[in-house]
Formats: C-alpha cells, sequence, structure tokens
C-alpha cells in the first residue's frame, strides 16, 4: 500500500506541477543571490521543510506575461514549482523577486538607430542604447536574428547572443525605423 | 448480357459455331495481354454454367481510322476477329477469381477443382495491363454473382465513371475532372479568367480608352519630327519655316503627353491586377484547404506550392505588362500601316516585304532559344539539386570522407551549366544581329527607292523619313509578338492548372445537415469495414470491433499493416469503400467535421509543428487556453521540463529558420496540443515511438491517468507501449486476425504470442527480463 502511495506521489510529481506562494515558499536574498525554503508534505502526510541555497527563476512566457507563472529551478536547473503570479506575493518576496528577474531579463533598449550596413550576410549596427551612446554590434542573419515578440516589439539578438530591445519599433524616430525597416 | 466491355459481333458468330448463343452469356469483359506479352484481345465470358476465355486478335477493317474517330463512330467499325486460343471452364469448378498485381501488369488466376475433396489447381484465365484492371476487378466481381445467384444485377455506379472525354476520345488526365485538355475550350477559360477582372470594367474601360490616345500620340510623333520639321519648317517653302520652337513646343508636348498616358494606365492596371490575382490567390488558397486529404497524396505538396505562387505571379505579369503592350502595339501598327499605304503603296510594299521572313527568323529564334534555356534551366537544376544534397547531408559526406568524390561530382555538374550558359550567350549574340540584318535590307531598299523618288520630286525628304521611322515602328515589336504567343500560352497554362485545382470536387464531403454529437462518450465501432487507397488494392479488409467508452485498445501490427488507415479512417480523412464506422452509434458520415475533430485528437508519428513559439503550437488544438492549461499539458505530455530550459521558454520560435527541436521534443509537443484538446477519444498513433523507453514509461504513466474517462486508442509496433491497453487488436495486411486482451492472445499462440515473443526475446537477449 505504502508502495504504491510513494509511486502516486512520484507519478505526481512528474504530472502536476507544484505551485509555490507564501503559505509554502519564502524566498530570501543575499548579494544578489536567491535562496528559497519550502515546505511540503512527505510521504506521511507531515510537513518537510527543504533549503535551497541558490534558486533561479525562469519565465514561462517572458514576453506575454512577465511576471507570471514563473518557474524556480534549483542549482542543477530542475524545477522546484512554479510561482503563479508575482502580485499575489507579500512585497517583500516581491521585491526581492523581481529584483532577480529584472537582472536575469535585462537586455539594453534600444533608443536611436545611427545606422545599420549589410556586408555579406552579416549587419554591422551602431546605435544609441539607454546607457550607451554610438555602441556597435554585429549581427549574423539579420532577419532571423529579430526576435519579433509581436509586431511592434522586437529584441535583436547579436552574433554573441547579447540582446537588444526595441520596445516599440512605431515609436523610434522616422531614420531609425526606415534602417530596420526591411528586418521586420 | 451484360457487357464490361463491348464485344464485337464478330466473335459473338464465331461463339454461335460453338454452340453458344449471345441469349446465353451473361457478362463478358475484355484483358488485353497474352502469355507472351503480346497485346491482343482475351475475352472473358461467363454463361450460367460455362466460364470461356477465348484469345484472339482483332483486325480493324478500315485502316486509315484515327483512335479518336474509332471512338466516336463505332459503328463504322469492323473488325475480324481472329481466333488464336479457347479456354472452356465449367462454372461450378472454378472458384476464387482474383486479380494479381504484378509490378506492370496483373494476371487473372483462378482455383479449379472438380469436387470438393479435389485439392484443386490453379489456372491462369488471362494476363492483363493496367488500363484492363478496371474490367477484370468487375469481372471478377460480378463473375461472383453468378456462381452465387446464378444472374447479375449490375451496380450503376461501377459504369458511370467516364473516363474519356466524350468530344475526341482521348483519355481526361484527371477524371474527376473532366475536362479534356485537347479539346478544352481557351474561350472558355479566358472568359472565366475575366470574371475575376469583371469587378474592375470602369477601370479597364478607362486604361483601353488611354491606350487608344496613346497609340495615336506615338503615330503622329514621328510625323512633327520629321515630315512636319523637314517639309514645313526647315523647308523655305515651308507654312511654318523657321519657327524651330513651334515644333519643340509639340515634340517635348507630345512626348510629356504620351508619358503620362502610360503612367495612368500603368498605375490603374497594376492595381487591377495585383487585385484580380489577390482574389485568384485567394479562392485558390480556400479551395486548397477544402479538399480532402487524397488530393494532396495524389500530387507533391511542392508542386502545388509552385502551382498557387508562381502560376499567379505569371498571370499577373501577363496582364500587366503583356497584355498591355500587346494591344498597344496592335494598334498602333495598324494605324501605321494603313498610313504607310495610304502615303506611298510603292514604299509602302517595299519596307513590308521582308516582314514575313522577319518574323519567320525570329520564331526560329526563340524555338531555338526556348531549347537552350531549357537545357540550362535542367543543368542548373540538377546542379542546385546536388549542391543542396550534399550540404544537407554534411554529416553523411565528412563521415564517409568523400569530400573528393563530391567535389568532383560537383565540378562535372556545375561544367555543364559553364557549357549551357556559354553556349546561350554566344547564339544570343549572333542570332538576334542576323536577324535584324533582314530589317536593314528593308531599310536599305527603301531609302534607295524613296531617294531616287525624292530627286526626282515624287517624294518629299520629311515624308521620306517619316516613313523610315515607322518602318522601324513595325519592326520594333516583333520581337515582343513573338514572344508574346508563348507567353499567351504560358498565361493560359497557370490559368488552366489554376482552375483545376479550383474545380477540384473534395472526395470526402460532409452532409449537408449532420446530426449534431452533442455529448460524445467515446463508443468507436468499425463494421466490416473495407478500404483501398488505390483500387483493388485493400489496405484494410473486412476489419470489425466495438471500443467500448473509455476503453485504452491497443493496434499491433507490423509496419505498413494498415494500422494508421484505421486512425486516418476514423477522423473521416478517407471514407470507407465498404461497411461503416460508427461513433456512439452514429455513422462518422452523419457527423459534421467540426464534431469529428472536436472529439476526436490525433498524436501521429510525423508531427508537423507550425512557424512560431511553442505556446502558439500547442494552443493551436485550443486557441482559448489558459496559460496555465497549457503549462498542465505540457506538464503532462513531458514537454514542460525541456521546454522550461529554451531561453524563451514557451516564447521560443520554432519552425522554419528557427529553432529546431528534436524528434522526440516535437512528439511531446504535439502530445501536449491533443491533451489541451481534451477530447473524449484520443488516438496514439506511435506518438511515442521517437522517445527512449524511460521517458515513454513516464508519458505512458501520465496518459494513463489522463485516459481514464477517455476511449484511447494506441498504435504502436513496440508491445511494451501498449502494456496498459484494455484489448488489443492485430492487424496482418489489412485483416484482423486477433482481437482480445493480452492474456487471452497469448493463450491462442497466434501471431501476436509470436511478436510478444520475438520482443521479448530481443530483450533477453541483451540481459532484460520482458
Amino acid at each position: 500500500m505504502a508502495e504504491t502511495q510513494t509511486q502516486v506521489s512520484a507519478l505526481d510529481a512528474v504530472v502536476k506541477i507544484r505551485y509555490l506562494d507564501d503559505t509554502n515558499a519564502v524566498f530570501s536574498e543575499q548579494d544578489g543571490f536567491l535562496s528559497l525554503k519550502t515546505t511540503q508534505p512527505n510521504e506521511e502526510g507531515a510537513d518537510e521543510e527543504q533549503t535551497y541555497e541558490r534558486v533561479f527563476l525562469h519565465s514561462a512566457f517572458p514576453f506575454d506575461m512577465p511576471y507570471s507563472y514563473i518557474s524556480v529551478l534549483d542549482k542543477d536547473q530542475k524545477e522546484i514549482g512554479m510561482i503563479r503570479e508575482l502580485s499575489a506575493l507579500s512585497e517583500a518576496t516581491q521585491k526581492i523577486l523581481r529584483g532577480e528577474l529584472g537582472r536575469k531579463y535585462y537586455a539594453p533598449r534600444i533608443k536611436k538607430i545611427l545606422s545599420v550596413k549589410e556586408r555579406y550576410g552579416f549587419s554591422y549596427w551602431r546605435v544609441d542604447l539607454e546607457n550607451a551612446s554610438d555602441f556597435s554590434f554585429t549581427v549574423q542573419d539579420t532577419y532571423r536574428s529579430m526576435l519579433k515578440v509581436d509586431h511592434e516589439h522586437v529584441f535583436i539578438v547579436d552574433v554573441d547572443g547579447n540582446r537588444f530591445e526595441i520596445p516599440s519599433v512605431e515609436a523610434l524616430d522616422r531614420a531609425s525605423y526606415k534602417k530596420i525597416e526591411l528586418y521586420l | 448480357m451484360l457487357q464490361i466491355d463491348r464485344m464485337p459481333d464478330q466473335l459473338l458468330s464465331q461463339l454461335e459455331t460453338r454452340g453458344i448463343t449471345s441469349d446465353s452469356i451473361l457478362l463478358c469483359a475484355k484483358t488485353d495481354i497474352s502469355p507472351e506479352h503480346i497485346y491482343c484481345d482475351n475475352w472473358l465470358i461467363a454463361t450460367k454454367d460455362d466460364l470461356i476465355v477465348v484469345s484472339g486478335v482483332k483486325t480493324l477493317l478500315p485502316k486509315n481510322m484515327t483512335p479518336a474517330q474509332r471512338f466516336l463512330h463505332p459503328e463504322r467499325l469492323q473488325c475480324d476477329f481472329t481466333e488464336i486460343g479457347y479456354q472452356y471452364y465449367p462454372i461450378r469448378t472454378v472458384s476464387d477469381l482474383k486479380v494479381e498485381n504484378l509490378i506492370s501488369d496483373a494476371r487473372l488466376t483462378a482455383r479449379q477443382k472438380e469436387n470438393e475433396e479435389d485439392t484443386g489447381s490453379f489456372v491462369l484465365l488471362s494476363y492483363l495491363s493496367g488500363s484492363a484492371k478496371n474490367s477484370a476487378g468487375l469481372f471478377v466481381k460480378y463473375f461472383n454473382q453468378i456462381k452465387e445467384k446464378g444472374e447479375v444485377t449490375p451496380d450503376d455506379e461501377d459504369f458511370n465513371r467516364e473516363i474519356f472525354c466524350p468530344k475526341c476520345g482521348r483519355r481526361y488526365p484527371d477524371p474527376n475532372r473532366k475536362i479534356c485538355p485537347h479539346c478544352m475550350d481557351k474561350g472558355k477559360i479566358i472568359k472565366r479568367m475575366g470574371g475575376f477582372f469583371l469587378k474592375y470594367k470602369a477601370s479597364i474601360l478607362t486604361i483601353f480608352i488611354i491606350m487608344v490616345l496613346s497609340s495615336i500620340l506615338s503615330v503622329i510623333t514621328p510625323y512633327f519630327s520629321n515630315g512636319f520639321f523637314y517639309d514645313q519648317i526647315l523647308s523655305s517653302t515651308g507654312a511654318f519655316f523657321g519657327n524651330i520652337l513651334l515644333v519643340l513646343i509639340i515634340i517635348i508636348g507630345t512626348r510629356i503627353i504620351g508619358i503620362i498616358f502610360s503612367m495612368i494606365t500603368g498605375t490603374i492596371s497594376a492595381k487591377i491586377t495585383a487585385n484580380v490575382v489577390y482574389d485568384l490567390k485567394k479562392t485558390i488558397f480556400s479551395s486548397i484547404e477544402r479538399l480532402s486529404l487524397s488530393f494532396f497524396t495524389g500530387r507533391q505538396t511542392g508542386g502545388l506550392m509552385t502551382q498557387v505562387n508562381s502560376d499567379a505571379t505569371s498571370i499577373y505579369w501577363f496582364f500587366v505588362d503583356g497584355l498591355q503592350s500587346f494591344v498597344i502595339n496592335v494598334m498602333t501598327i495598324i494605324v501605321i500601316v494603313i498610313l504607310m499605304f495610304v502615303m506611298n503603296p510603292l514604299l509602302a510594299f517595299l519596307s513590308l516585304i521582308t516582314l514575313p521572313l522577319f518574323v519567320w527568323g525570329i520564331k526560329l529564334i526563340f524555338a531555338k532559344l526556348d531549347k537552350l534555356h531549357a537545357k540550362r534551366y535542367s543543368s542548373r537544376r540538377s546542379m542546385n539539386a546536388q549542391l543542396s544534397d550534399v550540404l544537407t547531408g554534411v554529416r553523411v559526406v565528412k563521415a564517409f570522407s568523400k569530400e573528393k568524390a563530391e567535389i568532383s561530382r560537383f565540378h562535372a555538374k556545375s561544367e555543364r551549366v559553364a557549357y549551357d550558359d556559354r553556349s546561350l550567350s554566344t547564339f544570343e549574340t549572333w542570332a538576334f544581329p542576323s536577324v535584324d540584318m533582314l530589317l536593314y535590307i528593308g531599310n536599305i531598299m527603301v531609302w534607295a527607292v524613296g531617294g531616287w523618288m525624292c530627286v526626282k520630286g515624287d517624294l518629299t525628304y520629311g515624308t521620306l523619313l517619316t516613313f523610315v521611322t515607322y518602318m522601324n515602328m513595325v519592326y520594333g515589336p516583333m520581337y515582343f509578338f513573338v514572344d508574346m504567343v508563348n507567353w499567351g500560352a504560358d498565361c493560359l497554362n497557370a490559368v488552366n492548372r489554376l482552375l483545376e485545382i479550383m474545380d477540384a470536387v473534395p472526395e470526402v464531403v460532409e452532409r449537408a445537415d449532420p446530426i449534431p454529437l452533442e455529448q460524445c462518450e467515446g463508443r468507436v465501432t468499425f463494421r466490416d469495414v473495407e478500404f483501398s487507397y488505390v483500387k483493388n488494392r485493400k489496405v484494410i479488409d473486412g476489419v470489425s470491433f466495438d471500443i467500448e467508452a473509455g476503453h485504452v485498445i491497443g493496434i499491433v501490427g507490423h509496419t505498413g499493416a494498415g494500422k494508421s488507415t484505421l486512425a486516418n479512417l476514423l477522423i473521416r480523412l478517407y471514407d470507407v469503400n465498404k461497411g461503416e464506422i460508427l461513433i456512439d452509434g452514429i455513422n462518422v458520415r452523419d457527423l459534421s467535421f467540426a464534431d469529428i475533430r472536436k472529439n476526436i485528437a490525433i498524436v501521429s508519428q510525423e508531427t508537423y509543428l507550425f512557424m512560431g513559439t511553442i505556446l502558439d503550437n500547442i494552443r493551436y488544438a485550443r486557441p482559448d487556453a489558459t496559460y496555465e492549461e497549457v503549462l498542465e499539458a505540457s506538464k503532462i505530455a513531458g514537454a514542460h521540463d525541456f521546454i522550461m530550459k529554451l531561453p524563451d521558454a514557451y516564447a521560443t520560435q520554432i519552425g522554419f529558420g528557427y529553432r529546431d527541436l528534436s524528434g522526440g521534443e516535437r512528439q511531446r509537443v504535439s502530445i501536449a496540443r491533443a491533451i489541451l484538446r481534451n477530447p473524449k477519444i484520443l488516438i496514439l498513433d506511435e506518438a511515442t515511438a521517437a522517445m527512449d523507453t524511460q521517458t515513454e514509461r513516464q508519458i505512458q504513466g501520465a496518459l494513463e491517468r489522463l485516459t481514464k474517462n477517455r476511449t484511447t486508442i494506441m498504435i504502436a509496433h513496440r508491445l511494451s507501449t501498449l502494456r496498459s491497453a484494455d484489448k488489443l487488436i492485430v492487424i496482418e495486411n489489412g485483416k484482423m486476425p486477433e482481437f482480445g486482451t493480452h492474456n487471452e492472445l497469448l493463450a491462442k499462440k497466434g501471431i501476436y504470442y509470436k511478436l510478444y515473443k520475438l520482443q521479448a526475446d530481443a530483450l533477453k537477449n541483451v540481459g532484460i527480463e520482458a
């Protein structure tokens, strides 16, 4: 009997998504590193505490809903559980998690495109970023390196995998827009 | 007498000498190959008591009739039937008539035995080619009727398939669409094409008027710049002597007006044609989506894509570019030729005398050019094919260190391309100037005679100049006209191909008033189902079974046994030939497509993911699903974990040009898609075949919980996949020899037992006890 019980809960772990919230998880942060303490009923039904020294966050729908359905992963990148809604958590936890997500998903925004030159399958970009002016990077296979979230929101991925965000191509100035129109 | 093929009278009278009267014959059909593989006529004849095969050679008496005439006027035909063979069997001794397919031909065989105890022997009744398979198949069908009931009752459906054009007797390329390319009414096609343009009547009229005006303009311009200029302005006797500014204004003015005209027509016609092509593509695409699956398996999808795209484009260019210039040029030339004859008949005659030769020359050039282009096209295509072949298979090339061999293979192909390129350009450089020589000859004649006339004072210098200009205006567009013929033919073909798609009739048709299936329970019944993709080759043969609601059924069988076909029939991608398939006791033919596909989800061996994000792909089955439902479905399908390892998780772009998922990952995504659909009947067609056994077990465990209250049909050749099935169906060669639970089938020691032993032994060999 006990064995089948274990089997069922083992299967549960495979089939069901475990959701974390304030009742069963406590997040804390130290120097930008996130750690987690969870409680979970074990096989006998008693609460069992588990501590993870280091956890990572990964958003399931990073563009559609960046603050919902966030996967919490352990150091082996195995999922511990998911956070359904960030805003449902306590203010303090929210602040910690938002900070971590912000670090994870940070991509510099492009304010202005100075020039795009296409040469032999590569394109060479000069842009003004929010944190740097006249910044240059190189993109291979430009069309496919434009990560189009929707018809406005675009990420440009350069040869090194760096992402540069354009939250709204429509909001760019005319001259900048004309330079990337071809790739949209 | 049921004549599957029409029997010649000559044969009838010959049979009568053997005591077989035409009244006693119940059935006859014709096959066409002798055992020595020579074409001849074998007449299969059945009476109440006998089966006779008469072989012979038919000699047509009016020898010089074309096949088409023969078809149209069979009464004119008289034939002499020379008998070369005669087989006779009492009907009670023959049974099991069968059309056995060979690679190209077929043969009609039977079993003959004198009485019940006799083991019997096989007899070959006749060989036949593919063209006679239909007749032979029908003969077998009605022969069995005679054996059973002693009479034939013809089934109309067997005979209403017209496969020949009634007008010319040629075969239809597509029997579903009765259009004979030979008798095809080109006017009708153009008329149908015109239907698409009809919406834009007003604009077309405008274009036409402007075209007329601009051709008038192009005719008068040379008059002002030549005749008028020399005779009226430069010559001291002219009415406007010295008034150069006037002529300049006129020349520049007409030019500007001409340009404006062509701009207007260009703009309007580009707009119309683009709209028409858009309409066309839209109509065609919706026709394609409407068609049954068999339409697509019947032809290459690549071909279809080209059809829609390139055909629409070639129609576009023909109407935008071709037709317009054609109309303008024709009008201009007519006006010019008339003018030339009015101005000076002799000169006009001289200048046009080389025209036929010129046109003929261009025709030759274009014919040769076509050949060269086709040659170059084929060598290029073969080079490109090889290139893409090697580049896609580069891993294999490297693994077998075949780089050198591939390089030399590529060299050979590329050399051929270079050669073809060279011969094409060489030809072009000398061919066109040679034909242009003819034009110069005409020119020179006009100059010589005209010059002499000028000197004599019969002709003014201005008129001569105008004349020469006109002459060049007539010759100039000839290249275009000759090309236009080809162009028009291409366009016509394109239109025809597109119409072909639009006219294709879907084979699986939804009933007009389908029975609604509101609360589906999930009972599935197959009753004596027979099905074949190709005639006379049954893929499913008399399969019957019942699946109770909520049960899990496994279908086992060898590859190609017909397992997936059962699934295709259930979701009605094809219609059964015989028998019926019921869902909750209702024939699938009576259900709406929407209801069938709402309640049945299928995960097949070929998983197709569309371009877009993983989220879009999973939600394809149910666009209104919430994010959480997507997550849950993916988790059950075992897809969640690998998706979360991707940087953009569910927002990862997949499909052409983006990240490619592995076979197992794709299967998991498509299982998630099916789970999200939450169907009453779930078909897993080798859905876990691309995964390792451990992952498969895991997903199966998950699915087992899901399959509660859900009819599940699992198709697999790996028996371990089917551990959880309540009952198993064994399919072999389209038949269903075994049906029962795992233990029942093992006890039976039949096919399933053998398969099970085989796979268990294989596992034992590597040290695993099953």
